[in-house]
């Protein structure tokens, strides 16, 4: 970790008199904006919403620092209209250039398109949507944590295996310190018996959210997508933990949905209480899909605002942009901490109400007890 | 609103992820961990009670210990004064035993003086009656002589006796 940081900086003080000399010649911008504004805006405007917009979406590329002509090429996955998957690199379309494969036209959706942003099929000059699935930056960061949790996850499975009921130190007893809190914490303490079968999906959840949500902290290259703030992610998980909570629901749960104890009127002829059940089955994943999202994504965002103030602040006054600066700087590093925070508390926060939900429908009820004392 | 609709290629590469990643933890990783994590914690439970039965014997240890010591003194003094009434038994046998050998030798010496007194009576008796023969025998052998003679002659003999004697 310390090494990291060193690299950090080294890569810093490296970039950093390029930027001056950069900034001295061009107009007063910073290279945070030449950054963030990308190909889109022109010369010196800055469009917040715009550059909100696209550091919070997903691209094609992977932005590389102070530098918004060059990106990570990603391999680009489609199908076309003929049928046939087509692969290449994000490169070749980066700024707008078309590639021709196999008969098939593609670039990426000019600006006021429906599409916009995204890579389009050039079908009798329409532009047509294809199947994509791309390994974008979403897509790759997605790659990048499943391996980083499976790697960490592994370390401590091996240290278990070899060293026995010895407790790890250092950085291995921080993840195992997490992996105790989960399981004994929320797991075991919410599902009791049931812990066992329902820890390791539970599990693989939190790593995964945690892992996400930290990686998404880190500005540069390994880091900076905005996975968990991006409703697609947020969305496959909550219906995982749909599915899970009603496959394993007892007959009790599937009872209090469909002819729950209350008094007849409310369920007989004008089924009420089992609409607002069925309803109820539904909003649970949808609340947990946006909790998650916009908790992600809101903390993001305002770290943006906070940055994009100083530019706005900057075209108006320098005076005002430099005093802007100082306490915009402030504010994002105190809100990227807190953010550390959010991103262990929204992954616990899933966790726990996965398991909640899990606990809900796994209820034997009275019949079961009853026919326990019988 | 980019933002709101879930994409496809996303949605589609999350779960496989995911599933590569469940499969991944669930198959080489949870078991080991969370058993690892459970035997520790019962390794700690094990080590915990251990340890308060071996405060709680080592308490009682003490007091143990105190109550042996007491026991130990008590039968100290129990065998030193069984061995001191042994002791003064063993005298006062050992001294009537004697007393009574003794009674024993005098009585057998006190049993041989008086025969041998005896013994002797008779032998001077014996003597006495022997030298009265003897006498006699002198006196009838020279009864012819005077009484003066005669008593001369008692007397010489009685000097000879004497002086044998």
């Amino acid at each position: 970790m310390k090494k990291f940081i060193k690299y950090i900086f080294v890569m810093l003080a490296v970039l950093l008199p390029d930027f001056a000399a950069r900034g001295a010649e061009a107009e007063p911008q910073s290279p945070a904006v030449a950054e963030a504004d990308g190909a889109h805006s022109d010369e010196g405007k800055v469009n917040p919403k715009e550059i909100i917009f696209e550091h919070l979406g997903d691209a094609y590329g992977w932005e590389v620092p102070f530098d918004h002509h060059h990106r990570i090429p990603l391999p680009i996955i489609v199908k076309a209209k003929d049928g046939g998957f087509r692969c290449f690199m994000s490169s070749r379309i980066e700024h707008g250039e078309e590639y021709t494969d196999g008969g098939a036209v593609f670039t990426i959706a000019k600006f006021g398109s429906p599409h916009q942003g995204k890579v389009v099929e050039i079908v009798d000059g329409e532009e047509y949507r294809p199947l994509d699935i791309s390994i974008t930056k979403n897509v790759a960061a997605l790659f990048i944590t499943v391996v980083l949790v499976s790697l960490l996850m592994l370390w401590l499975a091996r240290w278990h295996r070899k060293k026995g009921s010895k407790s790890p130190r250092k950085g291995l007893g921080a993840i195992e310190t997490c992996v105790e809190f989960v399981y004994n914490g929320v797991v075991k303490a919410t599902l009791k018996e049931d812990a066992p079968k329902f820890a390791p999906y539970l599990m693989t959840v939190f790593f995964f959210i945690l892992g996400m949500n930290l990686l998404g902290l880190i500005v540069v290259f390994p880091g900076g997508a905005n996975l968990t703030g991006n409703i697609a992610i947020t969305l496959v998980l909550a219906v995982m933990t749909f599915f899970v909570t009603n496959i394993y629901g007892t007959k009790h749960y599937w009872k209090e949905i469909f002819w729950p104890d209350v008094p007849l009127w409310l369920k007989f002829p004008l089924p009420i209480m089992p609409v607002i059940e069925i309803f109820g089955m539904f909003t649970k994943p949808a609340a947990l899909t946006v909790r998650l999202f916009a908790n992600m994504m809101g903390g993001h965002m305002i770290v943006l605002v906070l940055t994009l103030l100083i530019f706005i602040f900057s075209a108006m006054n320098p005076v005002a942009g430099g005093l802007t600066t100082v306490v915009s700087v402030g504010f994002s590093i105190f809100m990227l901490l807190i953010d550390v925070l959010v991103s262990f508390i929204q992954a616990y926060v899933f966790t726990m109400l996965s398991t909640i939900f899990i606990s809900l429908a796994r209820e034997k009820g009275h019949e079961g007890h009853e026919e326990h004392a019988k | 609103m980019e933002l709101f609709t879930p994409d496809f290629g996303l949605i589609f590469w999350m779960f496989v992820s995911f599933g590569v990643l469940f499969l991944v933890l669930w198959r080489y990783a949870w078991p080991i961990i969370l058993k690892g994590l459970d035997q520790r914690a019962d390794l700690i439970d094990k080590g915990v009670e251990y340890a308060q039965n071996a405060k709680l014997q080592l308490d009682n240890a003490k007091e143990e210990a105190d109550k042996y010591l007491a026991q130990a003194r008590r039968q100290q003094a129990d065998m030193l004064r069984e061995a001191d009434k042994m002791k003064n038994q063993i005298i006062e046998e050992a001294r009537t035993e004697a007393q009574k050998e003794a009674q024993k030798v005098m009585d057998q010496a006190k049993v041989s003086i008086a025969q041998q007194q005896k013994e002797a009576e008779q032998a001077f008796r014996d003597q006495v009656s022997d030298f009265a023969l003897q006498i006699a025998e002198k006196v009838t052998k020279q009864n012819l002589a005077d009484d003066k003679a005669q008593t001369r002659l008692v007397d010489s003999l009685l000097d000879e006796m004497e002086s044998k004697n």
